[in-house]
Parts: C-alpha cells; structure tokens; sequence
C-alpha cells in the first residue's frame, strides 16, 4: 500500500470514529439530564493531554523524514528541469535559455540509473509549475514547485527501473492538464541495452 | 427572538426594522451566489467525468476561478452579516457601511463573472503571480483589468466592514476584554459573550489577511503599470497564501462564531467564557497568521525554519479547535433538553464536518507526506469538508433560524429529514470521491485526465451522482428557508 493510500484509511478511520461519537452525542439528548460538570472538565483536559502527546509522538516521527535536500549528502546525477508553457525541458546538461529549454523537450529522455541519488535542479521560463514525478506505476513519488526566478532541488532515488512520467502540478494555464515530461530509470549495468528495449516497448 | 431588540437603548424600532431587512438581503444574495457556485461546482465534475468532450479547457478554467473566488466571497460575506447581526444584540454595526459592502460585494461578483464568463479568464482563484500576465491567448487585457479591479473593489469594502464590526465591539468592551485577556488573568468574565471573543479574533486576522490582499494588488498595480519592473515571485506567493489562508479560516471561525451564539439557545444551556476559551483563542490568533506556510512545503527556496514552523503550528491549531470548540459543543449538547430543528441539526453536522476536514487538513499539513497530497484532489477534499459541510451549513443554519424566528412559521418535520439526509449522504459520498482520488495520485485542477491518471475519470463519475443529492437537498432546503426570508422582507 502507497503512504497515501495508507493515509487515507487512517483517515476514513478517524473520520468514522468522529462521526460516531457526534451521533452517540445527538443520541444523548433522548435522555436529557443534568451533566456533572467536574467530570466533564476532567474529560476535557485528558483530551487535551492525549491529544497534544499524540501529536508530539507524530511530529517527533514525521519531522525527520523531510523532503528537503541534506547538505552533507552529495547527488551522484544532477538533473535539470525547466518548465515552460506547457512542456518540461528535462536534461542532463544546464538548460539556459528557450533553444535549450526547446532542445531539450526533443531530445531523447534522460537515463538515470536504478538506485543512484539524483538531484533535480528545477526552474521556470514563465510562471510556476509543479514537477511531479510518477513511478512507472503512476504512483505520485515526490514533487517540487518549479518557479521563476528560483532554483529548487529536489533529491530522490529509483529503485524500480521503467518508464517515470513527469505530470505538472501547478496550475499554470489552459493545457495544464497536457503539461508532461519523462525520464527513464535503467538498472546500473546494462545501461545502453535496457534503454532499447524500453523504447522498443517490451520494458516495463 | 429576533435581532436587533428594540426600545434597550441601543436600536430604535425603525433602525431594528432597517437592520433586519439588510441582513435578509445579505441571506437572500448568500443563497442565491451559494446555488449559483454550486451549478457551477456541478459542472466541473461532469467536465472531469468527460461529459462535455468537445467543450475547450479554457471554459473549464474560467469556471474553475469563478467558482472557488465566488465560493469564497459568498462564505465571507454570509459569515460577516451573520456575526454583524447578532452583534447588535451587545452594540451597533453601522447599518450604511453594510450596506456598501453589499452593493460592493454584488458589483465585485458581477464584475468577476464578466471577467471570467466573457473574457475567459482563468488563473485559479488564488491568481498565481505571475500568470494572470500569461494568458497564452485566453484571456484580453480588460480580463485581467476587470478581475484585478473586482479584487480592490471587495477588499476594499470588506476592510471597511471588518473594521467597522471590530468597532462596534469595541464601543462596547474595551478589546482586551473582547478578547478575554481579563479571564486570562483570573478575573470574571465580565459579562463578554465567548461569541464575542470568537468574533474578535476573527476579524482581527481578517483585518490582517485583507491588509496583505492589498499590498499584494498593489505589488500587482506596480509590475503592471511600470514595465520593465518585476515582482519577486517567492514573495508574491509568500502574500498570496497568506491572505488567501486568512481568510477562509476567519470565514470558518465567524461560522463557528455564529454556533457558539445561538446553539446554546437550542440546547437549554449557556456556553461562556471561560479560562480554557479564552487561553484556545488567543492561541488559534497568534498561530492563524502563521499557518499558511504550510501552503509552501514544496517550494524548497523557502527558509526552512517556515518550513518546519509550518508543520507544527498547523498541528497546534488543531488543539484548540478540538479541545475547546468542537468538546465545547458536544458537551453542550450532551444529554441536554435539545430542540432539534433544521437549524440546531446544521449547526451541529458544521461542527462535525469541522472535526473531520480537520483531520484531512493535518495528515496533508504534514510535510512527509505533503510531497505527496500538496495540489493532488486530497487538497480541494478537505477544503470543501471545512467549507460545504462545514460552515456552509453553519451560516445555513444561521439563515433558517433567522427565516423562522422573523416569520414565526414553524417548520415542517418531513422537510428537515430530507434536507438533512441528502445534504449528508450526498456531500460525504462527493467529498470522499476527491480524497479517495487525491490518494490515488490524482491531481488538482486538471480539466481532464490522462490515460495514465484514468481513475480520475472514475472519482469524477461517482462524484456527479452524489453531486445530484447535494443539488436536490439545496433546492429543498431553497424552498423552506428563501421563501420564509422573501416574506419576512416584504413583511
Ligand atoms: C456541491 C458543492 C460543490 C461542488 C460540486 C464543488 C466542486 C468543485 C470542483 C469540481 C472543483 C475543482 C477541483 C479540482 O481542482 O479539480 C472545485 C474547486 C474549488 N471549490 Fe468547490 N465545489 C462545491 C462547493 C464548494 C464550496 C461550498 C466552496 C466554498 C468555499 C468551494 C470552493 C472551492 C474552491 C476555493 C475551489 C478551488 C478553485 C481553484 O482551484 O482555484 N466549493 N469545487
Ligand atoms: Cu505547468
């Protein structure tokens, strides 16, 4: 199971759990009498203590696993991406200007071997995009903003090989919907034979 | 007992009789705006379903914006009349500067409509520096004119309106005491309704929120009319969020506000000030203007202490929503002697619908998995939860009680049970065809889907069934509670 889809059962979970307890509440009022008022103050303040550890304890565990690159880590590929109205130029070389940025959205679709940390330096032309990288599977991996003015780097790894499709996630005009990109991920060895056989259609 | 009571020195019978039809108004304009939008919201979903396959992307842009900034304002204003008119039970907002806001308000609409139904424009409604100026065809030059002109128009109002209403507070309870800094420190609470705290606190973010929207347009103003000058585009978006995070959540606290006045009313039972209130939003003041960063998690460029600051005060400002407010009402309603009826139901369900966007909006405001949900369906899903069954039927409710307390009709049982099962049936069956698509990886704002994104397509589909339930309750709902509202205005 995907960690959003994960997240969505905890949250179908808790959203029931909610619900339960309003209509065990509604319920209640069949019944109407005095409440006392001290428990419910101790009531209240368990919650607010089991509420607040709860979310010390999930922010203590989800604190760490931040998206953002870590300094003393070096990328093994470096990537560049610009996004323009309404394709993503996606290149192993910088991408400085529209000929480059034009360039590269014919090219042949950068390689990056299985495992290796790649690093997306992404960018904009024009207004904001959204980079956002789908496994072969079209699952949503990770993402980052591609902005003008602004370089943001985005450090992921791949394990399965395949064809990764790049969808945009920003809303940046009338073929938003349209606006896409593609890189392949290739085992470490083997690098040139996979690639044919991926374009060939009979990869993954 | 209906607002303003006249002959207490406050209000004079005609001045009440004034003040009643304006607030009627500003019901009659929410519920027309609130229908409109919902159309509007109808047609998207078919348009993702792929129900108007030959209709351009573009229409499904302009509506897109037309309907998330008319959503918007239509919830704001709705949220502003209601805590405007239940404030006159302690004071006197000015009658005239609602007024303005009225006229403004619907002038800003029209002018938005025009903006987006004839000229096409399309940016989303929180209008993304810099696309407005990169309309690859779409839209004119008047467009983007007329769209910025309506945004001055209704902020501009909208400040005036919000200070008015802190004014009003004030004349009455000095601010620290609105704001129950004397209950902070021990003393009694001094007469201060708790309503009256929720309002302050809500109009003094919106002050601060509006007060962004404006040197946001004004940053706007000089990139447009002097060229070769350009915006930071970090710092643009930086004031967007923030004004945008605003003022939805002030327009859920004025809902939220409006329960804490008038469900105790149904329940048999005060709901006052207390330490724990007043400690809950003071905090929920000081951390809202701080929240919005979380909007930004995915632009790296942002300083990290944002970042992380982001995280934990979008998880802290859940504590006291669930510990004061939503307890609060359910400890209000526990075991009391309840008056069920249409509007105690609405309040109560907004209250739910609250709890519940809420866990939606925290397990996204969580960076880790941010990377994941951020502009994904996950997002639009526990917005509309807030919102559609969130304040929208608190002020709902606000409007029914307003109808029956004005007219003296009573309600008629069957009605109420239909309005209330399709309302909860059809909008927890849609909400959840967007969260379970936004986990699916589908993303936001696509007017259609590709073949790899197919189960968006899917979502779509059962959503517009569930959006017909929704569509029927409302008309329901219409027929009870707008023609109760016609009568008490031409009364
Ligand atoms: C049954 C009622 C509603 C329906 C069917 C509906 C439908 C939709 C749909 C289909 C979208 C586009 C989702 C996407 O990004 O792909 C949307 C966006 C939005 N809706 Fe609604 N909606 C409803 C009620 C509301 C309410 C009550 C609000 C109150 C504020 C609201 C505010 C918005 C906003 C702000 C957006 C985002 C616009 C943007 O992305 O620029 N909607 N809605
Ligand atoms: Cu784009």
């Amino acid at each position: 199971m995907t960690p959003q889809v994960q997240a969505f059962w905890i949250f179908v979970a808790m959203a029931c759990l909610v619900a339960g307890f309003f209509l065990w509440v509604a319920r209640s009022t069949r019944q109407a009498h005095e409440v006392n008022q001290d428990a419910a103050r101790r009531l209240r303040r368990n919650f607010f203590y089991s509420l607040t550890g709860l979310l010390v304890i999930v922010l203590a565990l989800t604190l760490r696993h931040m998206p953002y690159p870590v300094p003393t880590e070096r990328p093994e590929r470096i990537i560049f991406v610009v996004g323009k109205q309404f394709a993503f130029g996606i290149s192993s070389r910088p991408i400085a200007d529209d000929a480059d940025w034009e360039a590269a959205t014919y090219s042949a679709p950068v390689q990056i071997p299985t495992g290796a940390m790649v690093e997306f330096r992404v960018s904009s032309f024009d207004v904001n995009h959204g980079f956002a990288v789908y496994s072969p599977s079209g699952e949503l991996l990770g993402q980052v903003q591609a902005m003008p003015g602004y370089v943001n780097r985005l450090r992921m790894r791949f394990r399965r090989p395949g064809i990764y499709h790049v969808f945009c996630l920003e809303f940046c005009g009338m073929d938003h919907y349209r606006m896409r990109g593609l890189f392949f991920v290739v085992p470490r060895t083997n690098t040139q034979s996979h690639t044919r056989s991926l374009l060939a259609g009979t990869g993954e | 007992m209906p607002l303003p009571v006249a002959g207490d020195g406050l209000w004079q019978e005609g001045e009440a009789r004034a003040f009643r039809r304006l607030t009627l108004a500003w019901m009659g304009t929410m519920m027309f705006l609130f229908s409109t939008m919902l159309l509007l919201g109808y047609f998207m979903r078919l348009f993702q379903a792929n129900a108007f396959r030959t209709m351009r992307p573009e229409w499904f842009y302009a509506v897109l914006t037309l309907h998330g900034l008319g959503m918007v304002a239509t919830w704001f204003v709705g949220g502003m009349a209601a805590t405007g008119y239940l404030l006159t039970r302690y004071s006197r907002p000015s009658i005239w500067i609602s007024r303005l806001a009225l006229a403004g308000t619907l002038v800003g609409a029209g002018l938005l409509a025009a903006a987006t139904l004839f000229g096409l424009f399309g940016t989303g409604w929180y209008f993304l520096y810099p696309l407005p100026f990169y309309s690859s065809g779409v839209w004119p030059p008047w467009a983007t004119g007329c769209f910025f002109g309506a945004l001055a128009l209704l902020f501009s109002v909208w400040t005036i309106w919000v200070l008015d209403l802190l004014r009003a507070i004030a004349s009455r309870f000095p601010l620290r005491q609105a704001l129950g800094w004397h209950v902070l420190s021990g003393r009694p609470s001094l007469g201060v309704p708790s309503f009256v705290l929720v309002a302050t606190v809500s109009l003094i973010a919106g002050a601060a929120g509006l007060a962004a929207g404006m040197v946001l347009l004004g940053l706007w103003a000089v990139e447009w009319l002097r060229s070769g000058y350009s915006n930071d585009a970090l710092l643009m978006k930086n004031l967007t969020f923030f004004f945008g995070h605003i003022i939805t959540n002030i327009t859920m606290y004025l809902g939220v506000g409006v329960v804490y006045e008038l469900l105790p009313g149904y329940a048999g039972r005060p709901w006052k000030l207390s330490k724990a209130l007043a400690w809950a939003w003071n905090t929920v003041l000081l951390l809202v203007v701080l929240a919005y960063a979380h909007h930004l998690y995915m632009d790296f460029a942002q300083p990290r202490v944002l970042q992380d600051t982001g995280q934990i005060v979008s998880y802290f400002l859940s504590v006291p929503a669930a510990v004061v407010s939503i307890f609060g009402g359910l400890a209000l309603v526990y075991a009391a002697p309840m008056r069920w009826t249409l509007a105690s139901w609405l309040f109560f369900l907004g209250l739910m619908g609250w709890a519940i966007g809420g866990v939606g909006a925290v397990i996204d405001s969580t960076v880790a998995l941010n990377s994941r949900f951020h502009n994904t369906l996950w997002v639009p899903a526990h917005f509309h939860t807030y919102y559609l069954m969130g304040v929208v039927l608190m002020l709902l409710g606000f409007a029914h009680h307003l109808a029956v307390d004005l007219t003296g009709e009573p309600e008629r049982p069957a009605m109420r049970h239909a309005i209330l099962a399709l309302l909860a049936i059809g909008g927890y069956g849609f909400l959840l065809a967007f969260y379970w698509a936004g986990a699916h990886s589908v993303p936001r704002r696509f007017a259609a889907y590709p073949r790899e994104l197919s189960q968006g397509v899917a979502a779509a589909r059962v959503a517009v069934v569930f959006i017909a339930l929704i569509v029927i309750a409302v008309a329901l709902y219409l027929w009870e509670t707008a023609r109760r509202c016609w009568r008490a205005f031409s009364a």
